[in-house]
């Protein structure tokens, strides 16, 4: 059994190595209580599995259990009232300085991303009569909570170096809450914004040119129709599974002298110079629940009226009703092109942009609309 | 409790003697300890696993089970109601002249998909809507399985680009914009059946020639029938009912072919076929595939039926629609007859 021992003390070992220097007789003076005997075998493979139930020490905590037990019924609807008024109210200019300085859309701009809801699939038709099916995303009560520039951001752990100061942090938040079930710290977290505290929170890597003043809203137009989008989720949790369903392994037969076999994955390595079992090898285990990304997806119509994005393609992660952070694509190929550029809400989309109010449905040019005539379809010319 | 038993010897105090006063202030040094050093108001001991009841159920459920970026269908609704959401308008419910109460059987493919976790109400609004718009371009009418329908569709390959089939329904099924529905006819002396999406914008229309029902919900036996039982002139004139009558059906037996059979239609309960011949092993197999069982399975039914109330509303907003729909059609046929 590949194993050891190893002995630690409780303190950090900067502060043991001073102690160390300064004073040998405290060591030697500590009891066996203090010191950590525990076996540590070697790290598992694969190292970087995320799993739900682990813990992410930096966030703060968000969810409380604390409770008024004072409030009745009466109270309660008042309470909320207030609430309601306080954020309600203060939603129509939550900006306390001047809006933020707005620059162009250039080649290598990255804009920040929205955070938007899956609903599920329909189906829609090209104007060549071939369908193809939809996957229809919400982009409901979204904010923009904080903007960290690149100079903060490369002192964070998770910068990576060799992005420099490319990059900067937007944090985009999605669905206003009650703020009472939230822990204070998490609360504080959006008092510069000035929008009620938010369900689900996460972070767009933005160009310092195409970074948004927190509080700011966006919604669907943040996107045009013909736009190509990478989205990107968690897939749905099918929790352990064995190895036929999550490598798709063949098994062995059911009969012919084969008895509790049948769904076993067969042998695990080879001999000789192969031997043993190798890393990575496809066994059964937790399956779903990773992070995916669909890349290059096309928008192919928008509605503004109950911020909808119907995005060509399926394989967008997860049941309905998961969280997708939806943002520009980074294919090369899909980038926008010199004259789409001008274009482009930037950093997002203002109402004071717009002079006349946007029609409530927006269609990409060869999908069918349901308003037109049937197709009358012309052969191929071969 | 620190607090009261130190009234309790406080009380004791007073009443013993002196004698007995050292006694009790041994007894009690490390209670009066203990109660000097307590905060004043003296909280019980919090519980660890306290679970918050002011949230909803799916809340709880959800803080329970720790399930990332996933949200039930029920808070999805709530926040889009929620007074603190800007921006987006809510889905509202028409009221007013409610459908007949047999609606579901004229248009069943606007009913949802009865699994709840597939289910979000402003989708399955967008794809009523849609469906509505194509409905008011060509005329869907009603049909049932067994009713003799015309289709026509573009077709590049045809000489005139359009091709037209006349055929019995025997099936319909899909829900939503991929609903479907199958033809069957007999095309010099072969079977020919066709699939048509009802709402595919190659269709150019869809007429009944002959509006009746059968006495089965699929005709796929027709397959295993005699080739008359399926044919139908593509001549065929259309065969008018009067106002307001109720759909005819028709209760013709068909007697099967003998076997070789696509399925085992013994196995199927059927009510449009001759009674069949059964040998002992088809007698087996019948009792061996039955599920008589299922007919008292109210579950299995809640479970396979959208919630009445739910049904009722989305068919108030359908019949409503389709009625404004039929009547600007209504008028725009007598302005041509006019201008002719």
């Amino acid at each position: 059994m590949a194993s050891r021992t190893v002995l630690t003390l409780g303190a950090r070992p900067l502060g043991l190595s001073h102690n160390l220097c300064g004073n040998l007789t405290t060591l030697t003076g500590l009891e066996w209580s203090s010191v950590c005997v525990q076996q540590v075998r070697y790290r598992r493979f694969p190292k970087f599995v995320v799993r739900p139930t682990t813990r992410r020490p930096w966030h703060v905590r968000k969810w409380t259990e604390k409770k008024d037990e004072f409030l009745d019924k009466s109270n309660e609807q008042f309470v909320r009232e207030v609430i309601a008024d306080k954020y309600a109210k203060t939603s129509s200019s939550p900006l306390k300085d001047g809006p933020w300085e707005r620059n162009p859309y250039l080649r290598g701009t990255r804009r920040s991303g929205v955070l938007a809801l899956k609903l599920g699939t329909l189906i829609h038709w090209k104007k060549d009569g071939t369908p193809f099916t939809v996957t229809v995303l919400q982009v409901l009560d979204n904010h923009v909570i904080n903007y960290v520039p690149p100079e903060v951001y490369a002192t964070y752990p998770s910068h990576c170096p060799h992005q420099g100061l490319r990059f900067g942090l937007q944090v985009v938040g999605s669905l206003s809450c009650d703020p009472r079930q939230f822990s204070k710290p998490y609360n504080n977290l959006f008092v510069k914004a000035g929008v009620p505290p938010k369900r689900w929170l996460t972070r767009f890597l933005v160009t310092p040119d195409a970074a948004i003043q927190p509080g700011t809203a966006l919604n669907v137009n943040h996107f045009k129709v013909g736009d190509y989008v990478d989205t990107q989720g968690r897939t749905r949790d099918y929790g352990f599974q064995g190895v036929i369903k999550r490598w798709g392994m063949k098994g062995m037969p059911k009969s012919h002298g084969t008895t509790k076999s049948e769904r076993k994955m067969g042998a695990t390595g080879g001999g000789g110079d192969k031997d043993g079992i190798w890393k990575g090898k496809r066994m059964p285990g937790m399956m779903g629940n990773y992070l995916r990304t669909m890349y290059g997806l096309q928008i192919c119509r928008i509605n503004t009226r109950y911020n909808l994005l119907y995005v060509a393609g399926v394989g967008v992660p997860g049941l309905p009703h998961t969280f997708i952070r939806v943002s520009d694509t980074v294919l090369p190929r899909k980038q926008r092109t010199e004259d789409q550029m001008s274009s482009v809400a930037m950093p997002t989309w203002f109402e004071e942009d717009e002079e006349d109010p946007l029609p409530e449905e927006m269609f990409v040019d060869d999908v069918f609309q349901f308003t037109e005539p049937s197709l009358e379809l012309e052969a191929e010319e071969s | 409790m620190a607090a009261s038993i130190a009234q309790i010897c406080v009380k004791n105090i007073r009443s013993f003697p002196l004698r007995q006063i050292d006694l009790v202030y041994q007894q009690t040094s490390c209670v009066c300890a203990f109660f000097s050093t307590s905060s004043p108001l003296s909280q019980p001991k919090k519980l660890k696993h306290v679970i918050n009841y002011q949230r909803t159920h799916a809340e709880v459920a959800r803080a329970l089970r720790k399930k990332q970026n996933f949200l039930h269908h029920e808070m999805v609704d709530k926040h889009r109601a929620s007074p603190l959401q800007s921006g987006t308008e809510q889905v509202s419910e028409k009221t007013g002249e409610a459908a007949p109460r047999d609606y579901r059987f004229v248009m069943p493919e606007f009913l949802p998909n009865p699994d709840f976790r597939y289910r979000d109400k402003i989708l399955e609004k967008m794809e009523r809507q849609d469906m509505l718009r194509r409905r008011a371009v060509i005329d869907i009418p009603e049909f049932y399985v067994g009713s003799i329908m015309a289709v026509t569709v573009s077709d590049p390959h045809s000489p005139g680009k359009t091709n037209r089939f006349v055929g019995i329904c025997i099936d319909r099924g899909g829900r939503g914009l991929q609903a479907y529905f199958v033809l069957r006819n007999v095309v010099d002396g072969l079977g020919v059946e066709v699939m048509y999406e009802m709402y595919n914008p190659t269709v150019h229309s869809i007429q009944v020639l002959k509006l009746e029902k059968r006495l089965d919900e699929q005709l796929y036996y027709l397959r295993n029938a005699p080739l008359e039982h399926s044919t139908f002139s593509f001549d065929m004139q259309p065969v008018t009912l009067p106002r307001d009558a109720p759909v005819p059906v028709n209760t013709t037996k068909v007697k099967l072919n003998p076997k070789p059979w696509e399925y085992r239609w013994e196995r199927f309960n059927l009510k449009g076929i001759e009674p069949l011949e059964l040998t002992p092993k088809m007698e087996k197999g019948i009792k061996a595939h039955a599920k008589p069982w299922e007919d008292y399975d109210l579950m299995l039914k809640y479970r396979q039926k959208v919630n009445e109330d739910e049904e009722k509303s989305i068919m108030t907003e359908v019949f409503q629609e389709n009625t404004r729909i039929e009547g600007e059609r209504k008028s725009s046929r007598a302005v041509l007859r006019r201008k002719k």
